[in-house]
C-alpha cells in the first residue's frame, strides 16, 4: 500500500512539472497573438517610423546599481545611464562633436572660455525644467574637495576648470585656468538635476534613493528606468516629454542574461539586441550573423591589448613614498637595446594571434591610435610584418646569441638571458596569448619565463609597484573615443606609464600635440601624433598586439539604429520597430 | 535537552568569532584590494584612487580595520560594499537570499524525491537490472559538470521545446499572487533539477546501503519470524532505522543551503548568494565578504546543532545531557 503511494507522489510530481510546462507554452502564444493585433491596429504598409512596441536588450552582467552618472562605476550602469542621462555635447558619426542639451558653443580665442547655449524646453523627466543652473551644478559638484571621498572618480573632467557659471538659464560658461585644447570633451559629461540633488550632502549622495532607485533616477533622457528587478531586469519607459519628440518605441528591457546562452536568445527572439559593453563574442559571431532576424553591425573598439616592457624600475622608497621620478629610475638592462625590443615585436605573430584566437575580428596594431581615430595614419607608424628571420637577424646583431649551446640566448657577456612574462585572468583571450607569445619568442631562441596568471587586481598593483623583476607583461587598454590625447598613458611622469619609458622626445611630442594655440588645428594634432606614433614604432616601449572588434547584434525590424564608431545609442529615440 | 542546547548555542560565539579573525585575516592577506581592479581607464588620476582609499580607510592597520568592522555589525550595520558603490551590504544580501533559499529548497526536494524512492527500491531488488540501471544514471549525474547539464537542459528544454524559461526567476514584472508563484516555479524547474540531480546519486547510495544494513540486523530476522509482511517490515521497521543516517545528513544540509550554488546560478542568470559572494571575493569587496561569511557561519553551526537534536529524537536510544 504505502509503496504505491511514493510511486503515486512520483507520478503526481511529473505530472505537476508538465502541467508548467504547458503554461509555458501558453505564454508564448499570447506573445504571438499580441504582436499580430499591432499588426491590425497599425496603418497598412505605412513606410517610415512607426510608434509602439517594445524591445529587449541583453547584458552579460547585471549594474551595480549606481544610476547617479556623478558615482557610476561599471560598463552597464554606463549603458543604462547612455538611455536615461545626456550631455551638453555628443560625438557624432565622424568622431566630431555635435550639439546634444546645447544647441551650439563659442569658444574664446585662447581656448580658455568656452559658452554653450542650450537648447529650448528639455525637462527633466519628472517635468522641471532643465537650465544653465543644472549644468553649474553637475560640475561644481565634481570640482568639490568631498566628492571623491564621497565615491566619485571623475575629476578629470575638471582638472583644468577654474569657474563654471550660467550667464541666464540658457547659457553657460566654462573657464579654465589654461588654454584646453579638450574643452569641450571636458564640458561633455553627463548633467545631473540640481532641483533632486541640489540639497543634498555630497556624501549622501550616491545612497540618496534618486541615485539608485528605479523610478527615482531621473535624467533628460529619451528613457527612464521606471522599474527593475535586481540583477535580472531593468525596464526603461520611453519619456513622453522628451524635447526631441516622444521616442517611437515604448520602452526598452534589459535583461542580464548568460553569455553562452545568447545566440539562442537572439535567435528565438526572447532578446532582441546584444550591444555595449561586451557585443557578440568573436567566437559566437558566425552563428549570430548567419541568423535571418538579426542585423548584425562590427566595429574597431577603441581600447587595445599590449605587452608592455618594463624599461625601468622604481625604487623601493618612491614606491613606498607614490613619488614618479624618472631622474630616480634604475633601467632594466635586459631590455635597454632597442634592437631586442624590435626583434620582439618582429618575432611575435600578431596576425595569427587576430586569426587564431580572436577568429579574425580584430587588427593588428601598430600604434596607440585605433584605425576609427582621426589621429590613425596607417603610415606613420614602423609595420613590423611578422619575420622571425629579421628577429633573429636584429639580435645577432645585438650580441645576444646562444654561446653554450643550450638552444636560447645569452646576453652580449655571456649571462645567462631569461626574459620573465607576468600576465593577468580575466580576459581569454589575452590569457590565450600568453602561452603563444612565449612559443614565438622561444623560437627565435629567447628564453621566457612564462610565470603563473594573476587576478586582474594584483596583477596590476603589481604592475604599478614596479616589482623590480618583472620583465615583459599583458596588459590593455579601454580608451575614450573623444580624444587621442596619449598623455596619462605615454608622458613619462604619468603614473600609467607603467613601461617607466622615459624619453625626452616622446614627452615633448606628446605636450606639442595639445599646446596651444596651434593644437586648435586638428590637422596640426593630426601630424603631430603621426610624428609620435612613428618615434614610438620605432623606440618600441611596448608592443601592440591587436585592438579586438566591437561587434553588435540586433532584431533586423528594429531600424534607424545609428551606427556609429562610438556608439550605437545615439538619438535612440529615434529607434522604431517596423511592424 | 534544553541545557543542551543552550550551551551549544553559547558555543557559537566565541567560533563565529574566531571565524570572522580567520576570514578577515585571510581576505586582507588576498594581494590588491577593491580599488586595484579598475585601473583600466586612464583617464582616472590613481591619486583619486589613493583618496579614495584613504577615506575607506583601507590604509588603516589591519586590527584597527578589523576592530571598525566588528564594533559596527556588533550594533547590527554590516557597513557599505565598495563595489557597489553606496549600496548597504544587507540590502545587497537580502535582494538575493531567497532565491537561493528557494533554489536549494527545491534542488533538496528534487534530490530526496527521486533519491529516496529509488534508494529503496534498489536495495529490495538488490543487483537487479533496475538497481544497475539506477546507479548508472545516479553516477552520470554525479560525474556530468553542472555547467554542462545546465546548457543541456537549456538547450533541450528552453529552446528545442520551450517548456520551460531559461534564464532569471521572473518572466516579467509586477506579476503578483498565484501567477507570481507559478511564474517564479517555471523558473526554478531547470536550475533546480540541474543542481538536484547533481546530488541525487551520494543519497541514493546512502539509502540504500542503509537498508541493506539494517535488512540483516536481527530485529528484521525477528519481525520476519514474528510472520510480519514484508511490506510492513521494510516500512515499520527497516525504513524507520535506515532514515536515521539521512536525517542527520539533512541537518548539516540545511548548514549550507545558504552557501549558494555558483556555477548553476550563472548559467541560469539565477541571481543567488553563490554569485554574489564570488564577485565579492574577486573584487576584494570585504564588507560584503565578511556579511555573507557570518550568515554561512552561523547558518552551518545552526545545521549541525539541528543534526544532532535530530538524532536525539528520532533515535531514543541518543541522550544528551
Amino acid at each position: 500500500m504505502k509503496f504505491n503511494k511514493v510511486w503515486l507522489m512520483l507520478v503526481l510530481s511529473l505530472s505537476f512539472v508538465l502541467v508548467l510546462a504547458a503554461c509555458g507554452g501558453g505564454d508564448g502564444d499570447t506573445g504571438t497573438d499580441d504582436e499580430s493585433a499591432n499588426d491590425d491596429n497599425g496603418e497598412e504598409t505605412v513606410s517610415g517610423p512607426q510608434s509602439g512596441g517594445t524591445i529587449t536588450a541583453g547584458m552579460y552582467s547585471a549594474p551595480g546599481h549606481q544610476f547617479n552618472p556623478l558615482f557610476y562605476s561599471d560598463a552597464y550602469e554606463a549603458n543604462i545611464l547612455s538611455f536615461t542621462h545626456e550631455q551638453l555635447v555628443q560625438l557624432d558619426q565622424d568622431l566630431q562633436w555635435a550639439p546634444s542639451l546645447a544647441e551650439s558653443w563659442e569658444i574664446n580665442e585662447d581656448y580658455t572660455e568656452i559658452t554653450f547655449t542650450l537648447n529650448d524646453g528639455i525637462t527633466w523627466q519628472d517635468g522641471e525644467p532643465f537650465t544653465a543652473d543644472d549644468v553649474v551644478f553637475t560640475y561644481e559638484t565634481i570640482m568639490d574637495e568631498d566628492y571623491v571621498a564621497a565615491g566619485g572618480v571623475r575629476t578629470s573632467y575638471v582638472v583644468k576648470l577654474d569657474t563654471v557659471e550660467a550667464l541666464d538659464p540658457q547659457t553657460v560658461k566654462f573657464t579654465y585656468t589654461e588654454s584646453n585644447v579638450n574643452a569641450i570633451f571636458d564640458a561633455s559629461f553627463y548633467i545631473v538635476p540640481k532641483h533632486i540633488f541640489g540639497d543634498v550632502p555630497l556624501a549622501e549622495m550616491p545612497d540618496h534613493s534618486a541615485s539608485r532607485r528605479a523610478g527615482e533616477v531621473i535624467g533628460t533622457g529619451p528613457y527612464q528606468l521606471t522599474d527593475m528587478l535586481e540583477n535580472e531586469q531593468y525596464v526603461l519607459t520611453a519619456y513622453e516629454g522628451y524635447w526631441q519628440g516622444t521616442p517611437y518605441l515604448d520602452g526598452i528591457t534589459w535583461r542580464v542574461i548568460e553569455q553562452s546562452v545568447m545566440p539562442g536568445l537572439l535567435e528565438s527572439g526572447e532578446i532582441d539586441m546584444i550591444a555595449e559593453p561586451n557585443g557578440v563574442p568573436a567566437a559566437d559571431f558566425e552563428r549570430v550573423d548567419a541568423l535571418d532576424n538579426i542585423t548584425t553591425f562590427v566595429t574597431q573598439d577603441f581600447g587595445y591589448q599590449y605587452m608592455g616592457f618594463k624599461l625601468h624600475h622604481r625604487t623601493a622608497d618612491d614606491v613606498e613614498n607614490g613619488v614618479i621620478d624618472p631622474d630616480n629610475w634604475i633601467e632594466n638592462e635586459k631590455l635597454s637595446d632597442v634592437r631586442v625590443r624590435q626583434a620582439i615585436v618582429y618575432a611575435i605573430n600578431r596576425e595569427g594571434i587576430v586569426n587564431g584566437l580572436l577568429f579574425g575580428m580584430g587588427d593588428v596594431l601598430n600604434a596607440h591610435f585605433p584605425a576609427a581615430s582621426w589621429a590613425f595614419d596607417e603610415d606613420a607608424p614602423e609595420k613590423y610584418e611578422y619575420s622571425p628571420e629579421t628577429a633573429e637577424a636584429l639580435l645577432d646583431d645585438a650580441g645576444y646569441v646562444d654561446q653554450n649551446g643550450d638552444g636560447f640566448r645569452e646576453d652580449p657577456d655571456g649571462n645567462e638571458w631569461v626574459l620573465n612574462l607576468d600576465y593577468p585572468t580575466g580576459n581569454q583571450v589575452r590569457e590565450r596569448s600568453a602561452p603563444i607569445i612565449v612559443e614565438n619568442l622561444e623560437a627565435v631562441g629567447i628564453k621566457v619565463d612564462l610565470r603563473n596568471p594573476r587576478e586582474a587586481g594584483p596583477h596590476f598593483d603589481m604592475l604599478e609597484k614596479d616589482n623590480t623583476d618583472w620583465d615583459l607583461y599583458l596588459a590593455g587598454w579601454s580608451l575614450s573615443a573623444a580624444d587621442p590625447d596619449p598623455s596619462g598613458i605615454f608622458l613619462s611622469t604619468d603614473a600609467y606609464n607603467y613601461t617607466r619609458w622615459n624619453d625626452p622626445h616622446s614627452d615633448e611630442l606628446i605636450k606639442k600635440g595639445v599646446q596651444a594655440p596651434e593644437a586648435f588645428d586638428q590637422d596640426y594634432r593630426r601630424e603631430v601624433y603621426a610624428e609620435w606614433a612613428h618615434y614610438v614604432s620605432e623606440q618600441v616601449p611596448q608592443v601592440f598586439l591587436y585592438s579586438n572588434t566591437s561587434n553588435y547584434a540586433y532584431n533586423a525590424k528594429l531600424q534607424n539604429v545609428k551606427e556609429y564608431p562610438s556608439t550605437i545609442y545615439t538619438d535612440s529615440h529615434l529607434w522604431y520597430l517596423e511592424q | 535537552m534544553h541545557k543542551y542546547i543552550t550551551r551549544r548555542i553559547l558555543q557559537f560565539i566565541p567560533m563565529l568569532f574566531v571565524i570572522t579573525i580567520i576570514v578577515f585575516g585571510l581576505a586582507k592577506a588576498a594581494p590588491g584590494d577593491p580599488l586595484t581592479g579598475e585601473r583600466l581607464d586612464p583617464r582616472i588620476d590613481p591619486a583619486v584612487y589613493e583618496e579614495r582609499r584613504e577615506a575607506l580607510g583601507l590604509n588603516d592597520p589591519i586590527h584597527i580595520q578589523y576592530w571598525n568592522w566588528l564594533s559596527s555589525v556588533a550594533t547590527g550595520d554590516f557597513g557599505t560594499s565598495l563595489q557597489y558603490t553606496g549600496r548597504p551590504v544587507l540590502e545587497l544580501i537580502t535582494a538575493r537570499i531567497w532565491n537561493t533559499l528557494y533554489l536549494s529548497l527545491f534542488a533538496l526536494g528534487v534530490t530526496l524525491a527521486i533519491a529516496i524512492p529509488i534508494g529503496i527500491y534498489s536495495a529490495t531488488k538488490k543487483y537487479s537490472l533496475f538497481d544497475y540501471g539506477a546507479t548508472t544514471f545516479a553516477f552520470l549525474g554525479l560525474a556530468t559538470p553542472n555547467f554542462f547539464a545546465g546548457l543541456l537542459a537549456i538547450y533541450v528544454f528552453s529552446f528545442l521545446f520551450g517548456w520551460f524559461p531559461a534564464q532569471g526567476t521572473s518572466t516579467t514584472i509586477g506579476l503578483t499572487g498565484f501567477e507570481l508563484f507559478i511564474d517564479k516555479l517555471r523558473h526554478l524547474v531547470l536550475p533546480g533539477f540541474t543542481l538536484g540531480l547533481a546530488s541525487t546519486a551520494a543519497y541514493m547510495r546512502y539509502m540504500r546501503t542503509e537498508i541493506l544494513e539494517v535488512k540483516g540486523s536481527d530485529f528484521i530476522r525477528t519481525a520476519h519470524a514474528k510472520g510480519l509482511s514484508s511490506q510492513s517490515v521494510l516500512y515499520k521497521h527497516t525504513l524507520r532505522n535506515a532514515l536515521i543516517p539521512i536525517i542527520t545528513l539533512l541537518g548539516l544540509e540545511f548548514g549550507t543551503l545558504l552557501s549558494g550554488a555558483v556555477i548553476t546560478e550563472r548559467v541560469f542568470n539565477y541571481p543567488g548568494l553563490g554569485t554574489l559572494f564570488i564577485g565579492a571575493i574577486s573584487n576584494r569587496d570585504y564588507p560584503v565578504i565578511m556579511a555573507i561569511n557570518l550568515i554561512l557561519g552561523v547558518s552551518i553551526l545552526v545545521g549541525n546543532l539541528l543534526a544532532d537534536i535530530f538524532y536525539a529524537i528520532v533515535d531514543p536510544r541518543i541522550r544528551y545531557d
